[in-house]
Parts: structure tokens; sequence; C-alpha cells
């Protein structure tokens, strides 16, 4: 693929906001100096933290497993138009098999790897074969459903998952055991996932996802197989999906029911939509902002839940497109103060409220 | 053979507690298309409440009616701080209530602890009853699945049959012309949500009598209940109680069968129902 000569925006497609001509904002013209920062103090984490011991683990390498995991959530989210509540599942399924291999097989974590990842990828696929013919609300309830049976199986099936204990030990190798090498290495991990999902959505397949979307209808008549296009979305998030099991198998050290439970669901949940459920990238800052919750919130209240609870709430209610649509939010609401006082007389109407962007709003569910 | 028709009652009993959860559900969903994620925040909050008001009375009726009427005035708060805004927007509905539901499950454990606790029941109730080809069978139960009927023939005549229930179904076709004819939907909805609530509480109250109530619980049944309907068919009150009446035979029957797999089984009913029927037994066809 040869440079772009368009700027794109993060669907890929030619950023339709801008006319052409018109001075690039700044955001656009020093983006790529963001994410430098970003990705920076990212590397630079063991050294910028005072107990490294505790950091990186409790928060540098479980925000990123939960970050790929709510990333998978998100693509389908923002791309496909579906709310998948299986995708902790599926990243379970990949740890079992990770874990299934190391520790029932007794096979080094090379083979492991790439045995959980299919594992994990083949559910998906199966997951999408029952679900990608429902839509929104259905496809949610479904998917929820589903990640409740494998819990029940993985609590329950002795001889496979080991019930109720789970499979342990799955230790990491040399240079990963040392937890700094093991984070730099997740957050190469995490960036690679990070580029295949921007990748794919700007790919003819992600603009062919898009508009089914939008207009399954309008696609299926132009020949398109809408169902196909689904179901191959949802295997390529659990894709993604898998690879933050692995992560988070070898960050946990052991696999067991814990992982897939209602539970596990909801914090990957909330992560997304704290994050921005439109915002590939901002799950990682909600991922960040529940770790550091969970670790410190404890220190002044025993009710850690509630609070998380309360937070998703409030961002559901106030901040729709999460973190990292606020800055977006505040200069809509910047300029409409600004253009209501410069001609508030001459033309009181003179937008019908415009459409909130996709990548900004969850998905709308209407399946009537 | 009796053990069959043992098993068989078994599964009845415990479908008429899902069949109660679920037809709040369904009423919320089918009449308002409002998914609520907090419906077993209600089943069990109402069954803690019922537990509470029953032991310090001695009042199994009075716990029950005290619990529906505490839940469903939480529901009616709940429609209309957190979810009347933006009411068409049911993913977002879905998942405010989610997070109402991680609230629920938390601050329940912390009021009402961790141990199992058992709704009381009167001591004339605690009795068996002869029944022809099985034998003794508690008649607490064969009131529970009496009770139930009883609700859900109720339930449909008030849907299919009353004036309310009409406006109830003209409001959800199309509820601008149905405002437009001097009807206010938004009272019609706050109380299908209230309705809806008020029927997990009472759930919540027997299933807390035959079942012991334990944290966790909200979940199992919100999914239970999500299964019935689905299996059901959305919106549909006789599609809850086949919905209900399946669900409860298939895990009774597995218990017995396949016990390590029951609950997979239960699932696999859902998973079969969708492929061949996705909109759910007794499901009207989605509508664009």
């Amino acid at each position: 693929m040869t440079a772009p000569r368009f700027a794109r925006n993060e669907d890929g497609l030619v950023n339709p906001i801008t006319p052409a001509g018109s001075p690039r904002t700044v955001w656009q013209r020093f983006g790529w100096l963001g994410w430098v920062v970003v990705l920076g103090l990212a590397f630079a984490f063991p050294y910028l933290v005072d107990r490294p011991r505790f950091w990186l683990p409790n928060i540098g390498v479980r925000s990123l497993w939960l970050g790929i995991i709510a990333m998978s959530l998100v693509f389908l989210n923002r791309y496909v138009g579906l709310l998948s509540l299986a995708q902790v599942t599926i990243a379970g399924v990949s740890a079992y098999g990770v874990g299934y291999v190391m520790v029932t097989l007794d096979q080094p974590a090379v083979a492991a790897i790439p045995v959980g990842i299919l594992a994990g990828t083949i559910a998906g696929f199966l997951v999408a074969l029952i679900a990608a013919r429902t839509k929104a609300i259905y496809f949610l309830m479904i998917t929820l459903a589903l990640g409740q049976v494998f819990y029940s199986y993985a609590s329950q099936a002795i001889e496979v998952t080991n019930a109720r204990r789970g499979l342990a030990p799955i230790a990491r190798t040399e240079p990963f055991n040392d937890i700094s090498n093991f984070y730099w290495a997740v957050l190469v991990v995490a960036v690679i996932c990070y580029l295949l999902c921007r990748y794919v959505a700007a790919s003819s397949f992600g603009l062919a996802l898009q508009g089914i979307r939008d207009s399954p209808e309008r696609m299926q008549a132009l020949g398109y197989k809408v169902n196909r296009y689904r179901v191959a979305a949802i295997t390529f998030a659990a894709f993604i999906a898998s690879i933050g099991g692995v992560v988070l198998v070898f960050d946990r050290a052991q696999v067991d029911p814990d992982v897939v439970s209602l539970a596990s669901t909801l914090d990957v949940l909330v992560v997304a939509v704290i994050g921005g459920i439109g915002s590939l990238g901002g799950v990682f800052i909600g991922a960040i902002i529940l770790t550091l919750l969970d670790n410190f919130a404890q220190d002044f209240t025993d009710r850690y839940m509630t609070l998380t609870g309360i937070v998703f709430i409030l961002v559901l209610l106030f901040a729709p497109a999460g973190i990292a649509g606020i800055g977006k939010q505040v200069k809509r609401v910047i300029d409409r103060r600004r253009k209501t006082t410069v001609d508030d007389a001459e033309s009181p109407q003179q937008e019908p409220a415009a459409e909130q962007p996709t990548d900004e709003a969850i998905t709308k569910g209407k399946q009537r | 053979m009796d053990q069959f028709l043992l098993i068989a009652l078994n599964g009845l009993t415990l479908a008429a507690v899902y069949f109660l959860v679920a037809s709040g559900l369904t009423l919320i969903f089918g009449l308002m298309r409002v998914i609520t994620m907090a419906h077993g925040t209600s089943y069990l909050l109402g069954g803690y409440l019922g537990y509470t008001i029953a032991r310090e009375t001695g009042n199994w009726i009075l716990g029950a009616l005290g619990a529906a009427a505490a839940v469903g005035l939480l529901g009616l708060f709940i429609h209309q701080v957190l979810i009347r805004r933006f009411q068409d927007d049911d993913m977002r509905v879905a998942l405010v209530t989610l997070g109402v539901s991680l609230i629920g499950t938390d601050l329940m454990l912390a009021v009402f602890g961790g141990t199992a606790t058992q709704v009381p029941i009167p001591k004339e109730y605690q009795v068996g009853l002869d029944i022809p080809l099985i034998g003794e069978y508690p008649l607490i139960r064969i009131v529970i699945l009496l009770i139930a009927i009883a609700v859900g023939v109720g339930l449909t005549l008030f849907i299919n049959k009353t004036r309310y229930g009409s406006i109830v179904r003209a409001g959800v076709d199309d509820s601008q012309m149905t405002s437009a004819t001097g009807v206010n939907v938004r009272v019609v909805f706050a109380s299908i949500f209230v309705l809806g609530s008020a029927l997990a509480a009472f759930a919540g109250v027997v299933g807390g009598t035959l079942f012991p109530l334990l944290p966790g619980q909200d979940g199992t049944y919100l999914l239970f209940s999500l299964v019935v309907v689905i299996v059901g068919g959305m919106g549909s009150v006789p599609g809850a109680a086949i919905g209900a009446a399946l669900v409860g035979l298939v895990s009774q029957f597995a218990l017995v069968y396949a016990p390590t797999y029951s609950l997979v089984l239960t699932f696999a009913l859902m998973v079969v129902v969708l492929a061949v029927r996705p909109q759910g037994i007794l499901g009207r066809k989605a509508i664009a």
C-alpha cells in the first residue's frame, strides 16, 4: 500500500470534515508528536515509577491486556456495529488453550501460544456462526449468554479445565521472567494489535464492514455477502482478543474460571466505555483508570465495585464517547456557544443539531 | 415413571420462578423495547427485602407485597433518572442498567452479607401434599406453581383485553400517534417499568422461598430470564411461559441425567431455538 495522498481519519476514510485547502488543525499537523510522546512515556514507564515491582504487573501489564481485549470489543462496536460481551470468553478460551498445552501436556510456551490463539480464534468463529444473524441488543444478550455457557463449562469440566482450581503454574521463560522485559514485550504486542486493527479498518474489507454497519440492505443489494463479512469481522476481533488472552495467562501465571466470569466481562466493558467505545486507542486510558481504581480505591473505601459502577454510569450519561471523546465534546459545546452568541438572531436554527459522528456514539441498537 | 414425573414437576415449579422473573423482563422489553440488565438485581433485592419483612412481621404476603412495592419504586427512580433520557437508544440503556446491576451487586453484598438466607413460610404450608403417581410433594411448590399461572393469565388478559392494555400496545406501536390522541405515553412507559420491576421483586420473594438467596444470584437470574425471553420470544407473555417451562424442564432433567452439563444444555436449548427461529418461539418478526 502506497502512502495515502489524503489525510485519512481513523475510519480510513478521506476526512470529509476538512474541506480541501482549508488549513489543517494543530492536531492534524502535530498529531504524530502526541503519539511519540505517549509511546515514549509507555516505554519509559518502568523507569518512571518508584516501585516497578508493584506498578509493572498491577498497572502496566494488566492495563495492556485489558486494553487489548477491550480493543477487540471496540473494533466490533465501531466498525461492525456489534457490541459483543463474548470477547473476555474468547480471551479465556485462548488462555485455557495455553494452559492446557503447558500444564496438562507439559509442552513449552512456544508451542502453547499458537495453540491458544488458534483455539480462541476458532471459538470466536463459532460464536460468530451462532450470533452473526442477530443484531444490536440480541447480539449483546446472546454473546453474554454464550460467555456464561463457557463459564459454567470451565468451572465444571474437571478433565479439561481442572474445574474451579484451574490450570497452574504457567511460568514465563527467559528472558520474560523479568517483569520489565515482559512489560516491553507486551507493549510491543499491544502496539502491533492496534496498528493491525487500524490497518484492517482502513482496508477494503474494513470499508465494506462500515458500509454494512450503516446500511446492510444496501450492501446486500450491491452483492456483498453481509453475513460472511460479519463472521469474518467477529473472527478477526476474536484473534485480537486471543492475543490478549495469551498475555493474560502469562501475567496471572494460571487460568481459572474467574478469568471468564461475569465480573471479568464487565471489567472489559467498563474499560471500553470509560476509555471511549468509539476509540481504539482510548481503551488503554480506560484500562489504566480501571486498574488504578482497582488498586487504590481500597485505601479509602471497601466498595470498589460501587465506585466503578458509578464512574461507568456517569461516563455513559455525560460523556458517551468516553474519555477519548471528551476533547471533541468540549469543543462542540464551545463551538455551539460561540455560534449562538455571534449570530443568534440571524439564524436561530441554522443546523438541525448535527448528528453525532458514528465514531463517537455507542452504536445505536435498533432491531425492531 | 415416578421419578420421571417428579423431575417434571420439579422442572415446572422451577419454571414458575423463571416465568415470574422473565415476565417482568418481557413486559419491559416487549412494551418499551428497553432491555434492563438490572433485572436480576431487582430479583435479588426483592428476595432480600421480602425476607427481611417476612422475618420481622411473620407475614409472607406482606413481605411479597412490600418487596414488590419497594423495588417498583426503585424501578421508577431508575427509569426516570437514568433511562428516560435516551430510552430509544437501547444499547445505552442496556449499558447503564448493567452499571446499576454492578452497583447493586456490591451494595447488596455489603448490606445482606454473603450467607444464604431463605424467606420463611407460614407453618400451614410446610406440609406435603399427596399427589397420585408421585407421592408426597411439598404444598408450597404447588402453591407457587398456581401463583405463577394466575399471574401469567392475569398479565395476558390485562394486556390483551383491558383498555389500559390496548393503550400500552398502541403506545408501543406508535408512541407519537398515541400521545396525539391524548394519552400521556410517558406515564404509560413509566408504569410498565414499575410493573416489570415489581414482578421481578415478587419473583425474588417466591424464588427466595423455594431456594436460598445468595450473592451472585442476580447475575444468574438475569441470565436465565434473558434465556427465557430469547427462547419464548421478546414481549410475549405466553412465550415467556413456554420458554420458562422449557428452560425449567431441560435444566431439571439435565441435572438428573447429565449433571455436569446441566447449565451447558440449558444454554444449548437457546442456541438451537436461535438457529431455527431467531425471534423466539412466539416472538413477532422484527419490524424495521
